[in-house]
């Protein structure tokens, strides 16, 4: 049968999402919270069998241009993988963690819409799709992160978070309609093939268009001057929350940043290489940095996001020198959202059963809550790079592009040692937490651990150890996924 | 009036925008400043959509877009404000003291 997967994957989705309000507005006795988390929970395991089947007998091109508005390639595909799994781990983890918050039915609903547009995001070839589909990913996560209603922190995380995404929307736009003077199209292929034949006089519009598009993108992805949101945003909202917008969203921001900037923006010859680099080495120095004097292992963890960035940034720079590059930076994409949700899920879990993420009562909690504290500590070790984990694996991927980078570009080696010096340095705040869990004790009591966030964690736990040992299958995947500039 | 007014008018207005959203701490006032990006956009959209020797009408399909995702934004944005009002009986950003680290 021939379908259009994205499409395919809008329409289950949305389907399934305006549905759960409908219902629970016409129905008079209260359907439980569980009841519309397994729906959701479910509604997303489906959309990931679609795509995993659609890349299996072959219906994805590795065709990355075309003229329609989405393309079904391989790319997208991997993407929304990606995004799709931190949506379906916030999910599970949702029906433990917000079992007294009221409304379940909009929460779920507004979990799968978010999905809705990350999945457009990572499939769409023109940049009103993509501003559409950014949107359509934005809004619910304002609401999203405003979901506890009655606390003052969620609601001021929210705001701050909402200011920091109408601008980057407002600079987006602005952007495209810059691109669209340029070239008289908003299609990326045409905008490339017109941008790579520019007039002279014209190309200041075009540098201040790619700047405009960084910095749109620049605020999801959290790289450096624009990260101030950030950290208030992932520790005031619900703590599920913080894994989708640290996992997913920011996923979105890369895959939107590759397709316009890096595929889109390499015909137009511009020293952008050398700018990724600066940036990327000042977002891991100042996320690690900042990460060192945290005492709430949310806000830690937020910050650690901002330095991953980084690292992530250090594929894109070194893309147009180095083959590697796109394919590494999305192998590390891919680790990054399973290891980082997580170690959110992994404090949410914390919440749930001590109510206190502050890193000084984690005394002990290697006895109190012995499952959660192995998954927190092998995810910290995988964030901080630890080999056999998988995160060890997308570092070294990382770091061996940028070497690959230097016998064109000079600044190549220095980029890999910037991210190899942060990696120690991270290690130190990880350590810290570790520390803290297992060599210090505590006289409180063993706790009891939430039943499915144990579940998802162990699901975590096995993903992150499974492709530490065994990497080959992620790297295959990245490298065939990744379009070639 | 040919398309430079045009643009150097949006890119002024652009630049007020974004003054607007680092000085003020009025958080309606706010709302306003991304609305007048997003409307300099627009504007620019619908000019480059007029002179454009290639004729086409995306821009002007793009503005459309872009002024109905601005609604919802703002919308969703004016939500906020009646719950923080609720909450702090103010809408001044500088009263958002809590998260800090």
């Amino acid at each position: 049968m021939d379908f259009n997967t994205p499409i395919l994957v809008t329409i289950i989705l949305a389907v399934v999402g305006l549905l759960m309000p409908v219902i629970d507005a016409l129905r008079r006795e209260r359907i439980s919270n569980k009841a519309y988390g397994i729906a959701a929970s479910v509604t997303l395991a489906i959309v990931i069998g679609v795509i995993i089947f659609n890349i299996l007998t072959n219906n994805t091109s590795n065709i990355i241009l075309t003229n329609s508005v989405l393309s079904n390639d391989l790319f997208g595909a991997f993407f929304s993988i990606a995004m799709l799994l931190v949506s379906i781990i916030s999910t599970i983890s949702s029906i433990d963690y917000m079992r007294k918050t009221p409304n379940p039915a909009v929460y779920y609903s507004l979990m799968l819409l978010s999905s809705i547009g990350m999945v457009l995001i990572a499939y769409s070839t023109d940049l009103v799709m993509l501003i559409a589909a950014w949107e359509l990913m934005s809004i619910p996560t304002y609401v999203l992160a405003a979901f506890k209603k009655r606390d003052p922190s969620s609601n001021e995380a929210a705001i701050k978070y909402f200011i920091f995404g109408a601008l980057s929307s407002g600079l987006l736009i602005y952007g495209i309609s810059l691109v669209y003077g340029i070239s008289g199209s908003t299609n990326i292929t045409v905008v490339i093939q017109s941008l790579a034949h520019i007039d002279e006089s014209l190309s200041f519009i075009a540098l201040l268009a790619i700047v405009t598009f960084a910095a749109g993108f620049g605020f999801k992805m959290a790289l450096f001057p624009f990260h101030m949101w950030l950290p208030d945003t992932y520790e005031g909202s619900p703590t599920t929350v913080s894994s989708l917008l640290a996992a997913a969203t920011k996923k979105a921001g890369f895959a939107a940043a590759i397709r316009v900037i890096v595929i889109g923006m390499s015909a137009f010859s511009v020293e952008w290489g050398l700018m990724f680099a600066v940036v990327a080495v000042l977002t891991m120095t100042i996320g690690n940095l900042a990460a060192l004097t945290q005492k709430s292992l949310t806000r830690m963890l937020a910050y650690s996001s901002v330095a991953q960035a980084g690292y992530i940034l250090i594929g894109l720079s070194v893309a147009p020198y180095s083959d590697l590059g796109i394919s590494s930076a999305m192998f590390h994409v891919m680790n990054h959202a399973i290891m980082k949700s997580s170690a959110f899920i992994a404090a949410a879990a914390a919440i749930v059963s001590i109510s206190t993420v502050n890193i000084d009562s984690f005394k002990g909690l290697g006895r109190r809550m012995p499952v959660t504290a192995i998954v927190l500590t092998i995810s910290l070790l995988a964030l901080a790079g630890v080999p056999p984990l998988n995160g060890f694996w997308s570092k070294l991927y990382l770091f061996t592009a940028a070497i690959d980078a230097s016998s064109t570009v000079t600044w190549g080696s220095y980029l890999a040692l910037a991210g190899v010096l942060n990696s120690a340095l991270s290690l130190g705040y990880y350590g810290w937490v570790i520390r803290k869990m297992y060599f210090e004790p505590s006289t409180s009591e063993k706790v009891k651990e939430p039943r499915i966030i144990l579940g998802v964690l162990i699901f975590t736990l096995i993903f992150m150890v499974g492709f530490g040992i065994y990497p080959t299958p992620l790297i295959e995947f990245s490298s065939l996924a990744s379009p070639i500039p | 009036m040919n398309i430079t007014e045009f643009v150097i008018i949006s890119a002024i207005l652009v630049g007020i925008g974004i003054y607007g959203l680092v000085v003020k701490r009025n958080f309606i006032k706010t709302l306003f400043s991304i609305e007048i990006i997003v409307n300099a956009a627009n504007l620019n959209l619908i000019a480059f959509s007029k002179f454009n020797p290639i004729t086409s009408s995306a821009g002007q399909i793009t503005a459309l877009f872009s002024i109905a995702i601005a609604a919802a934004e703002v919308a969703v944005g004016l939500a906020l404000i009646i719950l923080a009002y609720r909450l702090y009986n103010d809408v001044d950003v500088k009263e958002f003291r809590r998260l800090r680290g």
